[in-house]
């Protein structure tokens, strides 16, 4: 018991160090919630274009047949190369300015990454509601786009929210790569007191439950969203 | 053909985005004394680490790379002010990258040694005796003058005796094989002046060399768990290391110095 004490102490108050903990908390969490938001955004929009265009066929219009392309194509790529690449891409070779802010590239390149996931998870959701709720929309004078948002989006949404909140569980995890561009999440203030202490257990334990709290916190919004929406 | 057009469209697209901003800031620092207040980078849990951290109470912020060469590369790309590194890989760097200086000044003077367990007095002692043999044969200097030193660089490598007998098993040394010319990849293969120095022990105490390349950080962590016999990566003796690892004596000196953009 007086070891434990005495790990913890030289772990996380000595030199406050938990302070890198708790600064590598804000920064996981700010960076999670905006590459939520943006992958969101990102996916919802390249899910109705992929889902329209394979809906119309082949006379769909020029416009259409573009976006489709351009949509396929950032699908491949993103969900073809490892995040972490992605990562150190968007900080070594598309981001060189140097006063760029490195949270900004981490939501950057984490929103954009998880907008290819969350966009075939929506594109599912959007098949798997009837064709003839579509028909029935538009034959009562709604217009497409009315159709899609008032109609087909909200009943696929329910369909996919299960999915989509593992989707948001990964990426939450998946931030624990920051460390490659030196910004400091939960992950890497872990190894950096790791580095000073040369004591594996406690950070690295402390880091783990940390992500399994936010998890679980996560978990349950997301079963309470589930009960509010199944009427 | 429109999918081709628009990979061709979404790649030009990229690489004007890379093109733009890429003009950095000016040099800041000139000496130690211009350090506090300065982005500093460093490589996780190095010397250069350490010493950094001190400037933090100064209003330093110290930027803390998973490698020495992505610091680096922050540095040319003014990401971070300067980069405090050992002068060995320092001196390596800056010959790949004609846009940094090393700053004159020496910034610390410090010992590498070997790190191995608390838990195995007996393999110090040997690794010591061995050590101080091969200092006495001249095999340490000769192995430092193979790769340190522009007339004498690949002149001399270690090569192990024939017939040596291995069988104390197998020797695992854990190291972070992107520190030139300490250890580095050549070949596929881990060379340097540690690893050198590694197979000559290795000879002299009949065991098998196995090398494995790890995170930095991740060394102290694979000797004390034992995943790991000894580390050989360029270390220095600190206060606060040896509160989890012995040392064996030091085999070499080196500085810390500071790299700068031109």
């Amino acid at each position: 018991m007086e070891d434990f004490k005495l790990k913890f102490y030289t772990n996380f108050i000595a030199e406050s160090r938990w302070r890198y903990i708790t600064e590598g908390l804000s920064t996981t969490f700010i960076v999670t919630i905006c590459a939520a938001v943006l992958g969101v955004a990102l996916g919802f929009l390249v899910a109705v274009i992929r889902s329209t265009a394979d809906r119309t066929g082949p006379k769909k219009g020029a416009v259409m047949t573009c976006a489709d392309a351009v949509c396929r194509f950032y699908l491949t790529v993103i969900r073809g190369t490892p995040t972490m690449i992605q990562l150190l891409i968007m900080y070594y070779i598309v981001f060189t300015s140097p006063d760029i802010s490195k949270r900004f590239v981490a939501i950057l390149a984490f929103g954009i990454n998880s907008g290819a996931y969350v966009a075939e998870i929506v594109r599912s959701g959007i098949m798997s509601v009837d064709g003839g709720q579509l028909e029935a929309g538009r034959s009562l004078g709604l217009s497409y786009i009315q159709t899609m948002t008032h109609i087909i989006i909200p009943q696929a949404f329910r369909n996919i929210l299960p999915a989509l909140a593992n989707e948001f569980i990964t990426l939450l995890k998946e931030t624990s790569i920051c460390g490659y561009i030196a910004l400091t999440d939960i992950t890497h203030g872990a190894n950096v007191i790791r580095s000073q202490t040369y004591e594996p257990l406690m950070p690295l334990l402390a880091a783990a439950l940390i992500y399994l709290i936010l998890v679980s916190l996560l978990s349950m919004g997301v079963t309470k969203l589930e009960r509010k929406l199944s009427c | 053909m429109k999918k081709f057009l628009s990979a061709v469209a979404a790649i030009t697209l990229m690489l004007s985005l890379a093109a733009c901003g890429s003009k950095t800031t000016p040099n800041s620092v000139f000496s130690v004394d211009d350090l506090p207040g300065k982005v500093i980078g460093v490589q996780l849990g190095t010397t250069g680490d350490i010493y950094a951290s001190d400037y933090e109470e100064e209003g330093s912020v110290i930027e803390r790379y998973n490698k020495g060469a992505d610091a680096v590369q922050a540095l040319k790309q003014g990401k971070v002010d300067c980069v405090i590194i050992d002068e060995q890989p320092a001196k390596a760097f800056v010959e790949k990258n004609s846009d940094l200086m090393i700053l004159d000044e020496d910034f610390a003077l410090e010992e590498y040694a070997i790190c191995l367990s608390k838990d195995n007095k007996q393999l110090t002692d040997s690794i010591n005796k061995a050590l101080t043999e091969l200092k006495s044969e001249g095999v340490i200097d000769q192995i430092i003058r193979n790769y340190i030193g522009d007339d004498t660089k690949g002149t001399c490598p270690y090569v192990s005796p024939d017939g040596v007998d291995r069988s104390n098993g197998t020797l695992t040394m854990a190291t972070n094989a992107a520190f030139e010319p300490y250890e580095f990849y050549s070949n596929q293969e881990i060379v340097g002046i540690d690893a050198e120095m590694a197979q000559a022990l290795c000879d002299k105490l009949g065991y098998e060399l196995k090398i494995e390349d790890m995170e930095f950080d991740a060394i102290i962590n694979a000797v004390t768990s034992g995943k790991a016999d000894m580390g050989v990566a360029g270390m220095t003796i600190t206060e606060d290391r040896l509160l989890s690892v012995d040392f064996s004596e030091p085999y070499t000196t080196a500085t810390q110095v500071i790299i700068v953009r031109k």
